[in-house]
């Protein structure tokens, strides 16, 4: 029965994606519960869609549902959210890193790991996804494309916004961060 | 303008998304531009601050458990038996050619099967309904539209569904509609509504069906009162623990809602 290949294909195929879709789910909606319903809606769409998912591209694949899934939970749930998309938009992150001194201790690290959370999930959704499909799914450029349904052109202008917002958001506090960082990871850029 | 092309080269030069040539040539002006290499630098920075501090989100056990239940019911064990029967079943009845010429024998023979076939397929959707019911009631899912207004839930659940189950108004003293939620049951997306009789939760589900309009049937499995019945091209299931009497009530005053009898 085509049915029971059909499961056969999503176990194997789609379900080794549980965690990138539910990452995914979780910035986007920045909510636990919800992250949860809107991947369990997701999955479900997949298993019927699961005709159209063809070769090795599984994760893409499940993604763009899942992104697809959030965006019209967004709507419906956050209609004051998808404003935020215009990338001439600057006045949304009025998230002054506090500038108080810094204790150079493991307490500064978890506080810098906290920060770097709230500032992500402080970008705009549009510039947030596709911040968390590069840094934290490592997808290319044309895999973010297909999944946020852009030109790759709008992916680079998109992901450089990102990083700039990111970068304002962090500069009070995360300079000694990025001095740690740069010392035990000079020269281990990715290939 | 500039700056800003420029800005977003750099990005991908540093996500290694650049052909070759451009790489080259960027390599080539950092040697030369201190500025640049500075800049370069400062965002390799930020995306290793970034991919070392921000959280990976891994999916909760308790949402693969879900999914495993309400996407692979025929993969649990109890499912195994009834799909062999089923498939010892259809074999047989390919051999019907072979009585034929007992005529009515082999017409017997045959309605008897696909009754027990029917049974087979019944039984593992009496299954399919009881996990899901006591699903929903563990878990914090009951309900995706918390709303006790038809209103509301009826177009939501439109919206999510290739078709519209009817949510009427139950008349029923007692009975608090508590909202609807998409489930998956007998390989098929389904409504389920949600109510409250005292403190016992009713989910009825729904989804559209080829089956003529027929009678509730009633069981119990595991201590839940279950009813089934087709009525307007749609398929209802109800389960619930309440007491017998209530259960009945229940199905009675989802049956008139829908405009059935």
């Amino acid at each position: 029965m085509s049915n029971d290949e059909n499961r056969k294909r999503f176990e194997a195929l789609v379900m080794p994606q549980l965690n990138a879709a539910y990452n995914l789910a979780r910035w986007l909606t920045r909510n636990d519960h919800d992250a949860e319903d809107v991947v369990h809606e997701s999955l479900i769409r997949a298993l019927r869609y699961i005709g159209s998912l063809r070769g090795d591209g599984a994760r893409p694949w499940l993604l763009q549902i899942v992104r697809h899934t959030c965006y019209s939970w967004l709507k419906e749930n956050r209609p004051a959210e998808n404003v935020a998309l215009d990338p001439t938009d600057g006045a949304a992150h009025d998230l002054a890193g506090p500038a108080a001194d810094e204790p150079p201790s493991l307490a500064m690290r978890k506080a810098e790991r906290e920060q770097i959370n709230e500032a992500i999930a402080a970008l705009p959704v549009a510039y947030r996804e596709v911040l968390v499909l590069r840094e934290l799914e490592d997808l290319s450029y044309s895999e973010i494309a297909r999944i946020a349904n852009i030109p790759v052109g709008t992916v680079m202008s998109r992901l450089a916004r990102a990083r700039g917002l990111m970068r304002e958001a962090l500069m009070p506090s995360v300079r000694s961060m990025l001095r740690t960082v740069a010392r035990t990871a000079l020269g281990g850029g990715k290939q | 303008m500039n700056t800003q092309n420029e800005t977003q080269l750099i990005n991908a030069f540093v996500d290694d998304e650049l052909d070759l040539t451009s790489r080259l040539d960027i390599e080539e002006r950092m040697r030369l531009d201190a500025a640049l290499a500075q800049k370069v630098e400062g965002l390799r920075q930020l995306r290793e601050a970034i991919r070392e501090g921000a959280d990976y989100h891994a999916a909760p056990a308790a949402l693969r458990e879900r999914m495993a239940r309400s996407i692979g019911p025929e993969r649990t064990t109890p499912g195994h038996a009834p799909v062999a029967v089923a498939a010892v079943v259809r074999r047989w009845l390919g051999w019907r050619p072979l009585v034929a010429s007992f005529g009515l024998m082999a017409a017997l023979a045959v309605t008897l099967d696909l009754a027990w076939l029917r049974s087979v397929q019944e039984e593992r959707l009496l299954d399919d309904v009881v996990a899901s019911h006591v699903r929903s009631t563990l878990g914090q899912h009951l309900v995706d539209v918390a709303s006790s207004d038809h209103h509301t839930v009826k177009p939501w659940l439109s919206s999510k569904l290739d078709f519209s189950p009817p949510v009427g108004e139950l008349q029923l003293p007692g009975s608090v509609f508590l909202g609807g939620r998409v489930d998956y049951l007998d390989g098929h997306p389904a409504a389920a509504l949600v109510y409250r009789q005292g403190a016992h939760v009713v989910n009825s589900f729904v989804w559209p069906t080829s089956a003529k309009d027929s009678k509730p049937e009633f069981s119990q499995e595991r201590g839940f009162r279950t009813a089934h019945w087709s009525s307007n091209g749609m398929t209802h299931w109800v389960i619930s623990d309440v007491n017998p009497d209530e259960f009945n009530a229940i199905v009675g005053a989802i049956r008139s809602s829908d405009g059935g009898s």
